[in-house]
């Protein structure tokens, strides 16, 4: 961690300026983090991105291929729909909805989580115990199983299946936090900062937070690529959003019967799907080895 | 010299578990006597299981003891604060290099302890943190360092001085020198023997190297089985051991300078 610069200064290193140095040093996950960004910002202003509203028809114009292909009209850069919808706007309003709701649900659930988590493995006793058999016999059950059920009890609507996503995927995430702060709670720097009279807050503030930063990456990476994919499984199913919210898998869903007639309505939401996934991967997996590089 | 700490029938029993169904009541040590006082050394030896190191974690409240108590000044330690133990008591780790927090300054490590239980004020920590790093001799820059850039035996000078920081009467050493070599292990036991010159602390250690255990230590207790077979004036105890286990482990001793 030591920098020798030319005036043979030694300078020193916070771990995170470290973690940095390394994460800037590999162009796929600086390239991964600006397509990130790129992503949720686009995401963000898409309502004035879009060249027409997602509801708006042209009757006129429907089932229009993307531009690169015969027939097709500069106007609409994908194309249309059959009631003539702008094909770009459905998918940017898709996009909005199905990130920033999986960014949402991965917040929520990263402290709610943490808080949870924390409280429950620096409880003892029956508390202890008898809130980790109720997780545990909620883990048995898939995660979408239980959204369906929520969403089912909620009512169907694009708020509900979020919520209901951020339910089900909040028993593992605790889980994961639980084991751990519980790893980190045998380590013997823990124990020494304990001995020094440090209270559970400042425990966890200096001694744990620190070093889980490289699970903790892994865990929300898999909450958040869980919430893409249920959310739109969700919108797929019709359990999720209506007509008016186009989120991705209801795109998906919606454009299935007209797939032998034009399949780019269903192709694109798929590769925006996929992207949104692999791009976030690439760059959680970045930090993560940033992480354990810097570690070492 | 008077007293510091006095034990009176410490033991500790804990449940372990023989089958599915039963589970029985095993002693981690019982019926522990013994007094240290100011400025001497106590070394504790006993084979691995022996609850040595079960009992001197009690000593410094990492663990609860079943019955007896444990009386600092005269005071039972069940009475204090959890400030006041550990402004008098403090316990350095077996290996550094897991006891320091990888992602602290060892600047903020030291202050730790001054934060947590003194009321000084940032200046007088400051003065506090630097008196102590040059008794344990370290530069005041290392305070900016992060633990893994330093040696192994400068992480022990570290945690000597988060130790010696809050300037206490015991300080109880966990095997802190099995894990370096030769010529280290003697610059840690002379900076130890120092410290306890100028300072005038008592040092409870954990020890397996025997001939460096008689180099320390005033008093000797060894261990067996949770409970204490010898318990005597170091000389003592090397010129005439009274137990078959005492001979038994100065015997077996054969000085290893692998490292």
């Amino acid at each position: 961690m030591l920098i020798n610069n030319e005036f043979n200064e030694q300078k020193i290193q916070s771990p995170l300026q470290y973690i940095w140095s390394i994460f800037k040093s590999k162009n796929i996950t600086v390239i991964a983090m600006w397509a990130v960004f790129f992503l949720i910002i686009v995401s963000i202003f898409a309502d004035s991105i879009l060249p027409y509203s997602h509801t708006l028809q042209h009757p006129e114009m429907r089932l229009l291929p993307p531009y690169w292909v015969d027939g097709a009209s500069v106007n609409h850069i994908l194309g249309t729909d059959d009631l003539g919808r702008d094909t770009l706007s459905r998918l940017l309003k898709g996009m909005q909805l199905t990130l920033l709701g999986a960014l949402l649900i991965t917040f929520s659930i990263s402290i709610l989580g943490l808080i949870i988590g924390a409280t429950a493995s620096l409880m003892k006793g029956v508390k202890a115990s008898i809130m980790h058999h109720f997780l545990d016999a909620l883990l048995t059950i898939p995660t979408l199983l239980t959204a369906i059920i929520l969403i089912i009890l909620f009512g169907v609507s694009y708020e509900n299946s979020l919520l209901a996503v951020s339910l089900s995927l909040l028993p593992q995430f605790i889980r994961g936090i639980y084991i751990c702060i519980e790893n980190e709670l045998n380590k013997q720097h823990v124990i020494a900062l304990r001995l020094d009279g440090a209270t559970n807050l400042r425990l966890l503030r200096y001694g744990i937070f620190p070093n889980i930063i490289e699970p903790l990456t892994t865990l929300l990476n898999r909450v958040f690529t869980m919430a893409i994919l249920e959310i739109t499984t969700l919108g797929f199913l019709g359990f999720g959003a209506n007509s008016e919210q186009v989120e991705l898998g209801y795109l998906i869903s919606k454009s299935l019967e007209l797939v032998y007639l034009s399949p780019y309505l269903a192709l694109f939401p798929g590769i925006a799907i996929f992207l949104i996934i692999i791009v976030f991967n690439i760059f959680s997996e970045g930090i993560r080895h940033s992480v354990i590089e810097g570690e070492e | 010299m008077s007293t510091l700490l006095s034990i009176n029938d410490l033991s500790k029993k804990y449940r372990r578990s023989n089958g599915i169904f039963t589970s029985s009541l095993h002693n981690a040590y019982k019926d522990i006597n013994f007094t240290l006082e100011q400025g001497k050394t106590l070394s504790i030896i006993g084979e691995s299981g022996s609850g040595k190191s079960t009992l001197v974690q009690t000593i410094a409240g990492l663990r609860t003891q079943s019955s007896g108590e444990i009386y600092l000044h005269g005071k039972p330690l069940s009475k204090l604060s959890l400030q006041e133990r550990c402004k008098s008591i403090r316990m350095l780790f077996h290996a550094p290099s897991d006891s320091l927090n990888p992602k602290a300054t060892i600047g903020r490590i030291l202050a730790a302890p001054l934060k947590l239980n003194s009321n000084l004020m940032a200046i007088e920590r400051d003065k506090q943190i630097k008196e102590t790093l040059n008794l344990v001799g370290l530069l005041p820059d290392y305070l900016a360092f992060y633990p893994n850039m330093l040696s192994s035996v400068q992480q022990h000078q570290v945690a000597l001085a988060r130790a010696m920081v809050l300037n206490p009467d015991i300080i109880i050493a966990d095997e802190i020198l099995a894990g370096l070599d030769i010529s280290l292990r003697f610059k840690l036991v002379n900076l130890l023997l120092n410290i306890q010159e100028k300072k005038g602390v008592s040092y409870i250690m954990v020890a397996h190297n025997m001939s460096l255990v008689r180099h320390i230590s005033d008093h000797i207790i060894v261990m067996h089985n949770g409970e204490i077979v010898e318990n005597d004036e170091t000389e003592t105890v090397y010129s005439s051991p009274k137990s078959k286990k005492t001979k038994h482990l100065l015997q077996s001793h054969q000085p290893d300078y692998r490292k």
